[in-house]
């Protein structure tokens, strides 16, 4: 029997190297990899507290984090090819007419 | 005497030693002939052509995110099935109304033209490093080996 | 199970009705394809249907749908307010030219609104975490793809991708905080957690976590400091109908979730009962209203000092709303209900002045081809009528009599003060005073600097006037007769299950 505790500090470790990913990375498609990681750390972290509590509401949040996981990348992934056909590039570094 | 974390230390260890010795090793041992084949990557035996990391058609990705939106909305089946004796016509009514609105969403995705594969003039991807560039840039004295 | 459902249904007909809205408005885009000019008439129709459900709800308290939505007079309240600027936004987009100069995708453009309103309705009722990341998630997904709608324009889809970056990134974090604050109450629902929450002590530094994690995703919605860096670029890039709809709707209903999360979830209902005058007490000791007492300064000042060095009017009015997010999180901290009613008001004002602001940029960029403050220069000239409007609108924004801005922040500031929050009320005066600096050099530019290039009069035709007057005589009256919006409020702080 693994204890909770092993699959909270996983998914600690996942989620943060999401928000590393996201906040580092400056190709966008690895941003919206490193999101996807930061919602799996979420699915990982709700199961584990539904096993731990016996209570199937945080399996059923999952589908639900599951859907807007993949409704997010799809948005996502539909705008970069907009900007692609733009400027011809996903990295964000090049992304830079407006600011402050 | 040891925890059990000092048992999974002691193995790492060992595991590191293992694996660099058997490095060293086969460096030290190992005979020095460098020709072209081994600089190429592992195609099942074939000859590579140029690059992965080439640009796809960007159709693809459309109907990847297609697939993926659809794909993932099933999952909201799984549940539903599993309360639909008790639920009966009702759950039935409830699923028809979801499915409905996606199939709105498929009719709007076949209307304007998404899952149409119409290539007017196939592009073939720019291929920007051969192989034989790759030969080029390995010292001359491997050119006298036979393959 | 079935007649619950139904009874639910009866009491969803606004929600029912835009997404009945928005199915039919997609269908009849892919029928009547050669006439993309229909749509928005549909879209238009049934946001102001779904208004009109939503005033029939009013003085109903109940929840549906087995706990997800409450129904109640704070949700009515923002109902209205959400349904009444989606209707403004559509009257703005007949006249705006980045919208119809792209009528191939008309379509998408008004059954997208209509997607992002039921997204705020549904934030306005939702009462279950699971509800609200949801509601959330689609008012966010529709915004993305809005502020990117003219793809043409670099800008506009550089500022969709910066959206969808920091909103994904938010709602991840909000994510996670949900699903640390599951593990700790076994719940998802507020009220279950505030049960959950007053029956037995938790570990504190994880609910300070998890907190901390879900006041990202609200804060990203209402552009509150460390969480605005969207904000700006999303303005200035976006078409300016849409800007102006998520500076108003999707902030009223950002803060709609984001008071209905803290003051459930967090409320004594023991301290409730014990004071009279809708005074709470928060539980676990943890003194949430700090938090959001830094947030709020943090959040005005950073608007209004960054406000001062802008030179695109669009991007200027971004940081005026964030700046204004601040204000409106002074009314938050306070915890008691004239606190809340004042921010209730404060967002019928600011719905027509910011709005009306707005709207008057529209105009003069689509005569004028630019948002820049400098091409600003001799309007009072060029085009008196507007140019008066705009500066009315202004000195509503800063906050001075006889205008409906001043009677916003006159109630923030006297429930502040009544609570005993001198200091945080004294930094709100302070910034009031910085945002009139940067209002004032537009004001200069229109009336005080000469033209520059040509200086023919502008002329607006007669409906373009009658829309700028919807906005206009609301936002003097309200200054002068404020007492139906101040009852109006009071009586919208009403939620259901407290007291």
């Amino acid at each position: 029997m693994v204890e909770i505790q092993s699959y909270l500090i996983l998914s600690a470790i996942t989620f943060i190297i999401g928000v590393v990913g996201v906040l580092a990375r400056r190709n966008a498609i690895i941003v919206f990899m490193s999101i996807e990681l930061m919602l799996n750390s979420v699915n990982l972290t709700l199961v584990a507290f539904s096993a731990y509590l016996g209570d199937t509401t945080g399996q059923m949040l999952v589908f639900f984090v599951m859907t807007v996981a993949a409704a997010e990348a799809a948005v996502g992934l539909a705008i970069v090819i907009a900007l692609f056909r733009n400027k011809q590039t996903v990295n964000i570094d090049d992304i830079n007419i407006l600011k402050w | 005497m040891l925890t059990e974390f000092g048992n999974v230390l002691v193995f790492l260890i060992i595991g590191a030693i293992f694996v660099a010795g058997g490095m060293i090793a086969s460096w030290i041992l190992r005979p020095h002939r460098p020709y072209p084949e081994k600089l190429a990557s592992y195609e099942c035996g074939e000859e590579p052509v140029g690059d992965a990391w080439v640009k796809f058609n960007i159709r693809f990705y459309v109907v990847a995110l297609i697939f993926l939106i659809f794909d993932v909305e099933v999952v909201f089946l799984f549940p539903w099935a599993l309360v639909y004796r008790q639920l009966g016509l009702f759950a039935f009514l409830e699923m028809a109304v979801f499915l409905v609105i996606l199939l709105i969403g498929f009719a709007y995705v076949w209307v304007k033209g998404d899952l149409d594969w119409d290539k007017p003039k196939p592009e073939i991807p720019k291929i920007e490093r051969r192989p034989s560039a790759m030969r080029a840039s390995v010292k001359p004295q491997v050119e006298s080996v036979t393959v | 199970m079935v007649e619950q459902t139904l009874h639910s249904l009866s009491q969803f007909l606004p929600e029912t009705t835009l997404t009945i809205t928005f199915c039919i408005s997609i269908l009849a885009g892919l029928i009547l394809r050669n006439k993309p000019k229909v749509i928005p008439v549909i879209s238009f129709a049934g946001i102001l249907l779904a208004t009109v459900f939503a005033v029939r709800q009013m003085g109903s308290s109940q929840a549906v749908f087995s706990g997800m939505i409450v129904v109640d007079p704070f949700a009515v309240f923002f109902k209205l307010l959400v349904g009444s600027t989606a209707v403004i936004i559509f009257l703005f987009s007949i006249y705006s030219q980045e919208v119809q100069s792209t009528l191939k995708r008309l379509v998408e453009y008004s059954s997208l609104l209509v997607a992002m309103t039921l997204g705020m309705f549904l934030m306005a009722g939702a009462v279950n975490l699971l509800m609200m990341v949801l509601a959330i998630e689609l008012t966010s997904l529709s915004s993305y793809i809005l502020a990117g709608y003219t793809k043409e324009a670099p800008d506009s889809s550089e500022a969709s991708l910066k959206y969808i970056i920091y909103g994904a990134l938010s709602t991840g974090l909000m994510l996670y905080g949900i699903s640390i604050l599951f593990g700790l109450t076994g719940a998802t629902d507020v009220y279950a957690i505030n049960r959950s929450l007053a029956a037995t002590s938790v570990n504190s530094v994880a609910l300070l976590i998890a907190v901390l994690l879900i006041i990202a995703g609200f804060g990203y919605k209402i552009s509150a400091v460390p969480f605005h860096f969207w904000t700006p670029d999303v303005y200035e890039g976006a078409p300016i109908t849409i800007t102006a709809f998520l500076s108003v709707a999707s902030k009223a209903a950002g803060f709609a979730m984001l008071i209905r999360f803290f003051k459930i979830s967090f409320i004594d209902f023991n301290l409730l009962a014990a004071h009279a005058g809708g005074v709470w007490g928060l539980l676990q000791g943890f003194e949430w209203n700090k938090i959001l007492a830094i947030l709020s300064v943090l959040t005005m000042t950073l608007g209004n000092l960054v406000a001062v060095w802008q030179n695109n009017l669009k991007r200027l009015l971004a940081y005026s709303s964030i700046a204004h997010a601040g204000y409106m999180l002074m009314g938050v901290v306070v915890l008691n209900d004239k606190g809340l009613a004042a921010v209730l008001v404060y967002f019928m004002v600011y719905l027509f002045m910011n709005l009306g602001a707005f709207y008057v940029v529209m105009l003069v960029a689509n005569k004028v081809g630019s948002e820049d403050i400098d091409s600003y220069k001799g309007l009072g000239y060029r085009s008196p009528f507007i140019s008066v409007a705009m500066v009315v609108f202004f000195i509503s924004l800063a906050g001075l009599p006889p205008t409906a801005g001043f009677i916003g922040k006159l109630f923030l500031f006297a429930a502040l003060l009544d609570a005993r929050w001198v200091w945080l009320a004294v930094v709100g005066a302070l910034n009031s005073v910085v945002s009139l600096y940067y209002y004032v050099r537009v004001v200069r530019n229109m009336f005080l600097r000469d033209p520059e290039g040509s200086t023919e009069p502008i002329r607006f035709s007669f409906p373009q006037m009658a829309i700028l007057l919807l906005l206009l005589v609301p936002t003097l009256l309200f200054g002068l007769f404020y007492s139906p919006i101040v009852e109006l409020a009071n009586a919208s702080v009403l939620m259901f299950g407290v007291r």
